[in-house]
């Protein structure tokens, strides 16, 4: 039996979240048309932290393109794991580790705990070093555009890549009632297929 | 009551399993049928994205699959390509069961509306012309046992050449299915001639090969074990030659005109093969006719050379030129017949998609021209070979066709392999 969608007013929209007994798991997502638009990036991160304290498995999701710019080390201290996907697949590049929900919520509303400012130092550097990919990204992305031929408008957001499930459908997706495809125009086959079974209408030896 | 035809005219539902891609869907589709790969994924239920996306399925396929896949490493033990060679074997469970899900996959994509007069679809499926009997008994077992909705009426199953034949519109003909593990060559008049079969144990895979070991010989060895790269070099550089050996000679005469540069787009990469750019026309040569003397110092440096294996019944051919297998397989059939099947050679599949650059019209040709010169050689002058209309999707076209026009009361035979095998109405 697999885990059960979290609640949509629990995690912020367009992100995943998952419930295991009494585990739950976050995953924010950064897809690879929010790589251009900086805010977007921020709103990832800052996701990341405000899911942190209610959540056991928290994942940051983010396309392959990145894992191969960033030290992905740098998510393992805080526990926060990483995703990586393309068209292709998927990987857990980082396991998430699971945290201490209650202590931490104890601390939190006591006042500034010490690795709570060393955590949010690192996500700046985080968020820091994801500018900087980001960037050169921007630069590699421009020049394949280029050399490939095709205009790419930076403020028009690319079309979604993600894989949609086949609905089952009716029968008739394409072609107007009655009507047959052009490849049955003059074929010899209908004819002769339509003899099957019929005498005169032999196999050739062999 | 409605026309059996007015009927298979909406009902009739064909299945192409090919090596790589499966291809399916009702004739409603019109001329392009849903298309999704030839494969099936095992999950492992311990992972994280297993338990995410909440399957209960022990095998995943269709687009869903890149959602489930994991490491490298376990791909190869738990993504799983039934047809590759265009054979499964015999014991080969693991690779029965994803043809299972496949099917049902396709049939659940397309449930019609209840309440319109549909019983259950005419459907067609179509395999390697090579495949031995118990593929068609195990693929017809397969479909009873999954009719248990009652989407299936009957089912038949034809070998893809024929099914080739039936979409391009021509009776009596060749045809040459080559794909990337193996080629088939196989005559058709009305039916196809199955006892004149001949397989050759080359195809798009060869011509990968030997690009990989061009790229290792002019310095880019740390690419050359790149699968998908290769590829690319291959269709970009890669040339079929008219005459392999004035081909080089031209080549070598003149290395600006014949220079094979590729740059892969988006990177840095460049392969620029520069004074060696001759190697080109061995990329193409060798899926044709690999008995070139040139071909025996790579052959002395470790490329495996194409070997005459036994597949079920089957023995395919590794060194047998295109030309060669031509000749042999129309010359198993009756005397009149031969000069009628050379008139109309047809080619099918990718890896007859050989381009002629500009300015290199002299040395380099078409898949089809090539073929005429391999025939010519052995003396065969009156030859037509053309391209299928379309490529891709031509198996399809002419399972489509075989369903909507053969009689319903023409029953499944096994020892012709054709008619309908009925399961309900």
């Amino acid at each position: 039996m697999g885990a059960q969608p979290a609640g949509r007013a629990e995690i912020p929209q367009n992100n995943l979240g998952f419930i295991s007994g009494s585990e739950k798991t976050y995953v924010v997502i950064l897809r690879s048309e929010d790589l251009l638009q900086r805010n977007k990036v921020i709103e990832a991160i800052l996701s990341l932290t405000s899911l942190r304290n209610s959540s056991q498995l928290l994942y940051l999701a983010a396309p392959r393109l990145l894992g191969g710019s960033i030290d992905a080390a740098i998510f393992k201290p805080y526990g926060i794991g990483l995703l990586l996907f393309d068209e292709r697949r998927i990987d857990e590049a980082v396991p998430s580790q699971p945290s201490q929900r209650s202590e931490m919520n104890q601390q939190v509303a006591q006042s500034p705990d010490p690795s709570v400012v060393t955590e949010l130092a690192s996500l700046r550097s985080m968020y820091a070093e994801m500018e900087r990919t980001i960037a050169t990204l921007r630069e590699d992305l421009k020049a394949f555009k280029q050399d490939s031929g095709t205009h790419m408008d930076p403020t028009e957001p690319s079309p979604p890549t993600h894989i949609t499930r086949a609905e089952p459908m009716f029968a008739n997706p394409n072609l107007p009632a009655g009507e047959l495809p052009s490849f049955f125009a003059n074929n010899p086959w209908l004819d002769v297929l339509s003899k099957r079974g019929r005498s005169g209408d032999e196999l050739i030896a062999g | 009551m409605t026309a059996p035809n007015d009927y298979r005219s909406h009902y009739t539902f064909a299945m192409d399993f090919g090596t790589s891609d499966f291809k399916f869907g009702p004739i409603t589709c019109g001329e392009n049928p849903r298309i999704v790969n030839n494969r099936g994924y095992f999950p492992d239920k311990n992972s994280v994205m297993y338990k995410a996306f909440e399957s209960t399925a022990d095998i995943i396929v269709g687009e869903d699959v890149p959602l489930y896949l994991q490491s490298t490493e376990d791909l190869s033990s738990r993504l799983v390509y039934p047809m590759r060679n265009g054979m499964i074997e015999k014991g080969d469970d693991t690779a029965w069961r994803v043809v299972s899900a496949l099917t049902n996959f396709s049939l659940n994509a397309f449930i019609p509306k209840p309440n319109n007069g549909f019983n259950g679809y005419y459907i067609v499926a179509s395999l390697s012309s090579v495949s031995p009997r118990y593929m068609y008994e195990r693929l017809l077992a397969l479909f009873e046992q999954n009719n248990v909705s009652g989407l299936i009426k009957a089912v038949t199953v034809i070998p893809q050449p024929f099914a080739v034949a039936i979409g391009h519109g021509v009776t009596t003909c060749v045809v040459i299915e080559s794909g990337h593990g193996n080629s088939q060559v196989c005559p058709i008049s009305k039916y196809p001639i199955r006892a004149a079969q001949v397989a050759l144990n080359r195809g798009g895979g060869d011509a990968n090969a030997i690009t990989s070991e061009i790229l290792k010989d002019a310095g880019y060895g740390d690419l050359a074990n790149e699968e998908a790269f290769v590829r690319k070099v291959k269709e970009n550089i890669g040339l079929l030659p008219a005459d392999l050996d004035t081909s080089i000679n031209e080549a070598k005469k003149s290395p600006r005109r014949f220079r094979a540069r590729y740059k892969v787009p988006g990177t840095r990469v460049e392969i620029d093969l520069e004074k060696d750019s001759w190697t080109r026309f061995l990329i193409g040569e060798y899926v044709f006719n690999p008995n070139h003397e040139i071909f025996k110092s790579y052959f002395g440096r470790g490329m495996p050379r194409p070997k005459d294996v036994k597949m079920g019944e089957t023995t395919f051919s590794g060194m047998l030129d295109f030309g060669d297998a031509i000749v042999a397989s129309v010359e198993r059939c009756p005397v009149e017949l031969q000069p009628m099947l050379y008139r109309e050679v047809l080619l099918s599949g990718g890896n007859f998609s050989w381009t002629v650059p500009e300015r290199l019209e002299d040395t380099a040709v078409d898949a089809p021209t090539k073929i005429k010169l391999l025939l010519r050689q052995k003396g065969i002058k009156n030859v037509s070979v053309k391209m299928t209309k379309s490529p891709q999707f031509s198996v399809w076209h002419g399972c489509i066709i075989y369903g909507f026009a053969v009689p319903e009361n023409y029953e499944w035979d096994w020892q012709r392999l054709e008619g309908w095998m009925k399961f309900s109405g």
